[in-house]
């Protein structure tokens, strides 16, 4: 929209063109650097990295994931954070959806309320739940259980998805509902047979968002999940990192697997992802 | 707006159909139905355990024994030095960082803004940072920073500054401002993007009228750009401050408080206090919780009313 005018729009004089192009590329190369570098150490053994820490690989050792996958546990850890991951992004999707359409479609006493109690836990800092839910969980016989992870995963991701979910729905014309009453359609039907299939950028945006947020979420698995046989990737790597400090280029592997899937959506995704995480600052 | 359109068709109709009468009315169980799932999530885990935790700080609680102590837990944190060190550190790291985050998020956004080549591979480079876990970020900064092979000590091993190679991470002067650093690494990119879309959806006759008044880009800058951008600006230091009261991954990944408390946070030392040390009292940290919890509800609210960007705050 604005771009002919960025594009027209002439440098900053105080800078040199040449300055300013040194000044981006060392700003670049600070942030995808330590990227890079991981990604070298992922394809390189310990002892290689113990000699030269910063080498190009000479040789790709592609076994260092095969090792990382099978025999340090990274699969493990891989399909765990994959359920609950993909089950709570599934379920809060759903809920958090039905609930944005109430909130934006329907007039009643208390909207606005029930609104505001939604949203509001997005301040909330995590502690303030997370030892109880802790004592809730073992109380339940969900404690170390990937149903209970998944459970408190809805719960934090919830107010987030009803945010921008209502949004999205409330900009709806009105129009389109009036029409489908006439045509007889029910209120369920209203919701899946015209609400989803409109508002499927804006749940496409939620869905890939709500995935990266609990892909690389720590606290709550690390204080929920004990078990080694159910950790999340991340706690995964934490527990391996702690074992093996010295073992970097193992380590490397592991958190290269975990990024993986971060990368692909990103590089599939990248305009949905970003309007989603920065939805809620820009006004 | 469209009140006052649709109960007058709602008058007209109301003789001849009147379920149509006012389409944005539910009967009740529609709204169950669509409700009654998150209202659920909410109320078993977020208002329940919330209410709990802050019921809890009155007791001591060790395994299923329960003893009721009354204030007991708040007055011990009055005196836990420990606690005041992590308040101080959450404030200083609250404060100051979301500074630089903003700061050079707003940079960024103004170089990708002037037009520079390859803007779009920049953005996105410079975004990548975002999308790391805490766990990754941590990781790959402990190594950034390592005493022996670290970049950061061989860079200034290389320009024989030998006098300034440090243990960052191990080093009570250095550590905060070392994770402050990795901070806003990952979230400068966040910033950015938010700046950058700002700006262009700024109208573009302000900007057109101050280039035909030979505005210089330092005025521009000053009197146009960051003026019309406060409310952003304001609403991203919000945002961050937030994000910063309640940290929790970078620091106990990289240093788990240490050295000598110099990074512990709150979030960090509840999480201690709970899991890590074997206290086996579930009631003091409870407490920690509560109060953290009614800081951060109170610094947001000061912070909306002080900073008076009669906005909504968001996410």
């Amino acid at each position: 929209m604005a771009n002919t005018l960025a594009e027209r729009a002439p440098l900053p004089r105080f800078f040199s063109r040449g300055a300013l192009a040194l000044v981006l590329g060392i700003y670049t190369f600070y942030t995808l650097g330590p990227f890079l570098w991981l990604a070298t150490m992922s394809v390189r053994t310990t002892a290689e990295i113990s000699t030269d820490h910063y080498a190009f690989p000479k040789v790709f050792h592609w076994e260092q994931f095969r090792i990382a996958w099978v025999d340090s546990d990274f699969a493990t850890y891989f399909w765990n954070s994959t359920i609950v991951v993909a089950s709570a992004v599934a379920v809060v999707t759903l809920f958090g959806a039905a609930a944005a359409h109430a909130l934006a479609r329907y007039r009643f006493r208390g909207n606005r309320l029930v609104y505001g109690i939604l949203f509001s836990s997005i301040i909330f800092p995590p502690q303030i739940t997370l030892i109880s839910l802790y004592q809730i969980l073992v109380d339940y016989n969900l404690y170390n259980s990937l149903l209970g992870l998944t459970l408190v995963y809805v719960s934090l991701q919830l107010p987030l998805t009803v945010y921008l979910l209502e949004g999205f729905f409330a900009r709806i014309p009105q129009d389109l509902f009036d029409a489908a009453k006439i045509d007889g359609y029910g209120d369920l039907e209203i919701f899946r047979r015209i609400v989803l299939p409109i508002g499927m950028p804006a749940i496409a945006t939620t869905l890939i968002l709500n995935f990266i947020q609990l892909w690389n979420e720590f606290l709550f698995a690390v204080v929920l999940i004990t078990d080694p046989d159910k950790r999340t990737l991340p706690v995964g790597i934490r527990a391996f990192m702690g074992d093996h400090f010295q073992d970097i280029g193992m380590i490397a592997t592991g958190v290269m697997i975990s990024v993986i899937p971060v990368i692909i959506v990103y590089i599939f995704f990248s305009e949905k992802l970003i309007r989603g995480m920065t939805a809620g600052a820009i006004k | 707006m469209t009140t006052t359109s649709m109960s007058s068709k709602a008058s007209e109709g109301a003789s001849n159909a009147s379920s149509l009468a006012d389409p944005r009315r539910a009967s009740w169980w529609v709204l169950v139905v669509f409700l009654f799932p998150a209202l659920a999530i909410y109320v078993g885990l977020t208002a329940y355990p919330a209410f709990r935790t802050f019921y809890d700080s009155f007791f001591t609680i060790e395994g299923l024994d329960a003893t009721f102590v009354g204030l007991d837990n708040y007055r011990a944190l009055m005196s836990d030095e420990t606690f005041w060190i992590s308040v101080r550190n959450t404030f200083i790291w609250s404060f100051i960082a979301p500074v630089l985050d903003v700061t050079t998020g707003l940079l960024l956004a103004l170089a990708l803004y002037a037009g520079v080549p390859f803007a779009r591979f920049l953005r996105v480079a410079w975004f990548t940072p975002v999308l790391l876990s805490y766990v990754v970020v941590a990781i790959l900064w402990t190594w950034i920073y390592n005493y022996d092979w670290g970049v950061v000590n061989l860079a200034l091993r290389a320009i024989g500054l030998d006098a300034l190679v440090t243990s960052w991470l191990g080093d009570p002067h250095f550590a905060l401002a070392a994770l402050i650093v990795t901070h806003a690494w990952k979230w400068a990119g966040f910033n950015m993007v938010v700046c950058l879309a700002a700006i262009h959806s700024l109208p573009s006759e302000v900007l057109e009228a101050s280039e035909l008044d030979n505005c210089g880009w330092g005025a521009k800058l000053r009197y146009v750009i960051v003026p019309m951008l406060r409310p952003t600006l304001l609403n991203l230091y919000i945002l961050a401050f937030i994000g910063k009261m309640k940290i929790f991954d970078l620091v106990w990944i990289m240093t788990q408080g240490g050295p000598l408390w110099a990074t512990e946070t709150v979030s960090t030392y509840v999480y201690k206090r709970a899991f890590n040390w074997n206290t086996f009292d579930l009631g003091y940290p409870s407490a920690i919780a509560s109060v953290w919890f009614v800081v951060v509800c109170a610094a947001v609210v000061i912070l909306n009313r002080l900073l008076a960007t009669r906005e909504r705050l968001e996410y």
